[in-house]
């Protein structure tokens, strides 16, 4: 019987260092299974358990994208350890050439299919970028691009040494088929972009409701006032789309601890339409 | 059906926990509970019922799911061998015996098989034993409330009615007709034996716990529409201490926590009954909680057996069997919130 608690063995072949409070990290695996490799079909959305054996398991999205296969990306924020961070720490003590452990792909995915032929606004703040940057490199990804309509993307952090994927976004700005709008809340005197919080730039952007799905992830607040300038542009609660967060244990629907009313945010999550979170009881 | 006279009971506990793992209640300082018997004259009869339910023997409170060894850089690890020998439980109540279809609903449904719960579920067989059915019920019990009785032999493979002088020993399933086949020295029931397990059977529905009309689809829904009714959960829950004893003793709570537990080079991931009225369920690691205050965890509680396993499962969380009633040290009783949401 196949036990879905036992994690894959994985090379953590490559260690970015994301941001200049050296923070948050993007980790790159590789299987040490060729069988395991096989089996692991994701989609953008999806999210990982990353176990070290005598720390534990977190669960983190994946922030790579399936048309770039033989690796698995995740980039991971270290947290204090007052409240948790025991798995974390000890990820941003790992050298390259060290061995882990991952148990996924689990939940569900951002729906391709219904974002297929239509214009796409991505919206992204700080560090709830990584599972839109699988998204975004989906889409973008040669014979990909054609299934989608525009893609639009306002990503914004608090200043610009928090600012994810840098070398990523550069390319993506010289790139014709898609506009990037990347701000941050306060600029340094090398930051010659633009300066403003996201709902505000998106309000500025505006981009058409027309044939569009946003996709939007990022801090409580951000969301919060984001959500109405939506609303203003005419986009419906169906078109709305988001990633939850929930403390997590066993990733698989079965420890009873993530759910918010009926569902599960590990296995019926955690991508849901405004439309859906608003048939929850409103308890996350 | 086969019987044994109540004086020769301590011999068919003795084959059994010869052959394999038996669970069966044991009188300890905590009152009587279900314990892997060593002694066969530990096990104890006399008792209304367990403190804690028999969860446990499926679903222990602590268990190792990977053992490993780390040496230098290497880690080898493994899925902790589950029991291969045929296990037994004994003594289980009826409304206990209808507690594991509700936990396999989850634990081998929704597209995931948890093999730790499937293969101990798959390994034994349930031995359930009818209430005295000329005694009253206690007064935290409420199983009438899900149309179960008192000496019910649904969901038992063998079902067990005390006597006299014997123990009467009734097949239900293929399972239970091989168990008892197997052993030689039970005696053949009689005619007067059958009809003395099928009046217990019909007594047990005459035995009156609490009881509610609570249709399982109809609370669902009134849960969730009462669920910003803040004053009402929290006259309900105000007492709470949030000392998680109710889901401890809960037959159905089934939630859990994964921990890695590591001395020198060797340790364990395990998992640990966890409770959702425990302030850190769902705290997470960014320090936000999304159910910081005991109401609001609590109200879960409630949700989740009457409500949110209904849409998900189908029925209801909860066999009535009143342990989280008796358990509770400041007196909550979910049968009166329910009832009393149920009036809103």
């Amino acid at each position: 019987m196949e036990n879905p608690y036992i994690p894959m063995p994985m090379n953590v072949v490559k260690i970015t260092t994301e941001v200049d409070t050296n923070d948050i990290k993007t980790f790159r695996l590789t299987f040490v299974s060729k069988e395991d490799e096989e089996k692991f079909k994701y989609l953008p959305g999806q999210f990982g358990e990353l176990s070290i054996y005598g720390k534990g398991e977190s669960p983190i999205g994946i922030a790579s994208s399936p048309t770039d296969p033989g690796y698995v990306e995740f980039t991971v924020q270290r947290t204090g350890t007052l409240v948790g961070g025991m798995v974390t720490t000890a990820l941003h003590d790992l050298e390259e050439g060290a061995q882990i452990g991952l148990r996924g792909p689990l939940g569900n995915a951002w729906p391709i299919d219904f974002l297929a032929g239509k214009n796409v606004v991505v919206v992204g703040g700080g560090f709830a970028f990584t599972t839109l940057r699988s998204l975004i490199n989906y889409m973008i990804h040669g014979e990909n691009r054609k299934r989608f309509g525009d893609i639009t993307v306002v990503y914004g952090a608090r200043t610009p040494g928090l600012l994810l994927y840098k070398d990523e976004m550069a390319a993506w700005q010289k790139r014709k088929d898609m506009v990037m709008h990347v701000t941050v809340d306060r600029g340094d005197a090398s930051w010659k972009g633009r300066e403003g919080f996201v709902p505000t730039v998106c309000k500025d952007v505006a981009p058409s409701s027309k044939n569009a799905v946003t996709v939007i992830c990022g801090p409580p607040i951000m969301i919060k006032f984001t959500l109405p300038v939506f609303f203003d542009l005419g986009f419906s609660r169906e078109n709305i789309l988001t990633s939850l967060e929930m403390r997590m244990k066993c990733g698989i629907g079965k420890c009873g601890r993530c759910n918010v009313g009926n569902k599960y945010v590990c296995k019926d999550g955690p991508v849901f339409s405004l439309a859906q979170l608003e048939q929850l009881p409103r308890d996350y | 059906m086969k019987k044994i006279a109540i004086d020769q009971f301590s011999e068919l506990v003795k084959v059994l926990a010869e052959r394999g793992p038996l669970y069966a209640p044991v009188k300890g300082k905590e009152g009587v509970n279900f314990q892997a018997i060593k002694n066969p004259a530990d096990v104890t009869l006399d008792f209304y019922n367990t403190v804690l339910s028999p969860k446990s023997v499926f679903f222990p409170q602590s268990e190792d799911m990977i053992r490993y060894r780390i040496t230098h850089g290497a880690t080898e690890a493994q899925p902790v061998p589950q029991e291969s020998r045929p296990a037994v439980i004994l003594g289980v109540r009826p409304c206990d015996v209808r507690s594991f279809e509700i936990m396999d609903r989850h634990f081998l449904g929704a597209g995931v098989i948890d093999p730790y719960w499937k293969s101990k579920r798959d390994n034994t067989t349930v031995i359930g034993f009818a209430f005295d059915v000329s005694a009253a019920a206690d007064p935290a019990d409420f199983y009438n409330t899900f149309g179960y009785g008192a000496a019910d032999p649904e969901g038992s493979d063998v079902f067990m009615v005390r006597t006299d002088k014997a123990l009467l020993l009734k097949s239900m399933t293929d399972r239970g007709k091989k168990l008892l086949d197997s052993l030689g020295f039970l005696q053949v029931a009689g005619a007067q034996d059958e009809k003395v397990f099928e009046e217990t059977v019909k007594k047990g529905k005459a035995v009156r716990t609490r009881s509610a009309e609570i249709n399982p689809q109809v609370i669902a829904k009134k849960l969730v529409s009462v669920f910003d009714n803040g004053e009402f959960w929290q006259k309900v829950t105000m007492a709470c201490i949030a000392c998680g004893a109710c889901t401890y003793g809960c037959p159905t709570c089934y939630c859990f926590d994964i921990s890695d537990e590591m001395l020198f080079k060797e340790g364990s991931r395990k998992r640990f009954w966890d409770a959702c009225t425990f302030t850190d369920f769902t705290l997470e690691a960014s320090g936000h909680n999304p159910r910081p205050r005991i109401f609001q965890r609590y109200r879960q509680k409630v949700c989740h057996k009457y409500s949110y396993h209904v849409d998900k499962y189908g029925c209801i969380s909860c066999v009535g069997c009143g342990r989280c009633t008796r358990v509770c040290p400041v007196n909550i009783d979910i049968f009166s919130i329910v009832d009393e949401a149920n009036k809103l």
